[in-house]
């Protein structure tokens, strides 16, 4: 045999390998009609899956990796970041090795596992086809890094993880979140999601209930207050923070904590995390002058999500 | 890297590998691999339709070939083909891969002479119920995550180690399926 054949062999054995060990903590989700879909024991009794692929609040079963099936409770969805958390009795099978997404780079060897019965996981083999920073998914959610790789989600593999060489779980992958690439949720992002969904069965996410768009000043007003433009207030919410604050319809925010306003993506910045409880000082262009406010942050109503 | 060991496996595997040109798989043809010691070519029965067919080895050669056995349900037929003299490729059971070893493909996709295809296997045996089409859920099939097209039909899917493990026969829900090693050779074990 040939010293290209054996190292062939070898990388094939080292992928197998890689998915034998993630798929010990993989477990068959049925939470929607016809084909399960995947989840992985996250925590020890925790199982995280893709929130769009669980269909119903109750009567929820997994399989487990020796095929025996199992009950399970929801704990609690995030449409933002399309996860959802399960509770398990614990103890049951081991709990994923997680890896650090941030050292994944463009070309490195991926895999996407998934758990359909009770039978041997299924593996999907491509490459990381391009990372980056932050980004914001069309769901809403905050994603903290940005992992895209060319492989195949086939039906069942929502909710599955993403697996590097070595079989450390890298993300857990969604069908929905950017079809027709595979989008890694990842681990930094579902350890954040699975903390609050752990803590009070939801993300909460921060909210002053007001409707705005950018807008730029013309050259006179930009001359006489010394900004370029901002977010002109449209609509605010009764009884919400931004009416509290008494912020006015037609007002223009122009800084946020001193910082100017480029684009609404800055006020949606401030309001991720945990944020609810604090201020916000705002400058606002009111009546061709500067006026300054502070709005309390309140917590986004769970009907918005 | 990867690439160039999958092209030193393939490579060893192309001078088995012959299309079947009968017009069945319209413009592309199919594809056929030399079955181990048997001596026979092996494709899908949906390639080889007619009783006669005309067998094209990787050097060019052309040569006679005729249907000697079929099994429409499991869509394989076994061809005599006199004169070529194609080295056997060596095969082997998929049932003892596990899922992630690295498989490839050799065929002629859309008439692409000898191209191949690289991925895992997913699993082997039964579809997983919602993919089940037209009753072939009922087989056992090697089900692997690499890309085919028409003109593959009939061809190998070979592992790591070049064995063939498969005769690659169709795409459902993106997944490759191939007819498992052990049950060509069941066939080919009732030719004479």
């Amino acid at each position: 045999m040939s010293d290209e054949q054996s190292t062939l062999i070898a990388l094939s054995d080292q992928l197998a390998d890689a998915v034998a060990k993630a798929g010990a903590s993989l477990v068959a989700v049925h939470a929607r009609p016809r084909l399960p879909s995947t989840g992985l024991h996250w925590r020890d009794g925790v199982v995280v899956t893709t929130e769009a692929t669980v269909r119903r609040d109750s009567d929820i079963e997994v399989t487990l990796p020796d095929g025996s099936r199992t009950s399970a409770t929801l704990v609690g969805r995030d449409r933002g970041t399309d996860l959802a958390l399960l509770r398990i009795a614990p103890g049951r099978l081991p709990v994923a090795p997680l890896g650090d997404p941030a050292r994944l780079q463009p070309g490195h060897l991926v895999l996407a596992l998934a758990r359909l019965d009770g039978t041997a996981p299924r593996a999907a083999f491509g490459a990381v086809s391009a990372t980056g920073g932050r980004w914001r998914c069309w769901k809403g959610g905050e994603i903290d890094l940005l992992v895209q790789s060319d492989l195949s989600l086939y039906p069942g593999f929502g909710g599955g993880p993403l697996v590097d060489a070595s079989g450390r779980v890298q993300g857990i992958n969604s069908g929905g979140l950017s079809r027709p690439l595979a989008t890694t949720i990842p681990v930094g992002t579902v350890n954040r999601v699975v903390e609050q969904l752990l803590q009070r069965g939801y993300v909460s996410r921060g909210w002053i209930g007001a409707a705005m768009q950018p807008v730029r000043f013309d050259a006179a007003t930009r001359t006489r207050l010394q900004r370029d433009g901002g977010l002109l207030l449209l609509s605010i919410e009764p009884d919400a923070p931004a009416a509290h604050a008494g912020l006015l319809v037609g007002d223009v925010i122009v800084t946020i904590d001193g910082v100017p306003l480029d684009t609404p993506d800055q006020l949606r910045d401030r309001l991720a995390g945990d944020v609810v409880g604090s201020s916000l000082k705002l400058e606002l262009a009111r009546g061709g002058t500067i006026v300054t406010s502070e709005v309390r942050i309140g917590e986004r109503p769970r009907s918005r999500q | 890297m990867m690439a160039s060991f999958v092209s030193g496996a393939a490579a060893r595997l192309i001078p088995s590998v012959v299309a079947i040109v009968d017009g069945a798989e319209r413009g592309s043809g199919g594809a056929g691999i030399a079955w181990g010691a048997s001596g026979f070519i092996v494709t899908n029965a949906h390639v080889a339709t007619h009783r006669d067919v005309t067998v094209m080895a990787a050097d060019g050669r052309r040569a006679r070939g005729s249907v000697v056995a079929r099994d429409a349900r499991r869509d394989l037929a076994v061809v005599r083909a006199g004169g070529l003299e194609l080295p056997g490729a060596p095969t082997g059971d998929p049932a003892r891969l596990r899922p992630g070893a690295l498989v490839f493909a050799v065929g002629h996709p859309f008439g692409v002479q000898d191209a191949i295809s690289a991925g895992v296997l997913q699993a082997v045996g039964r579809l997983p119920r919602g993919f089940a089409v037209n009753g072939r859920g009922t087989h056992a099939w090697v089900q692997a995550d690499v890309r085919l097209a028409p003109g593959n039909s009939g061809g190998p899917l070979a592992d790591a180690a070049g064995l063939v493990i498969g005769v690659a026969a169709m795409i459902v829900g993106g997944l490759a399926l191939a007819v498992p090693a052990p049950d060509v050779d069941a066939l080919v074990a009732t030719v004479t």
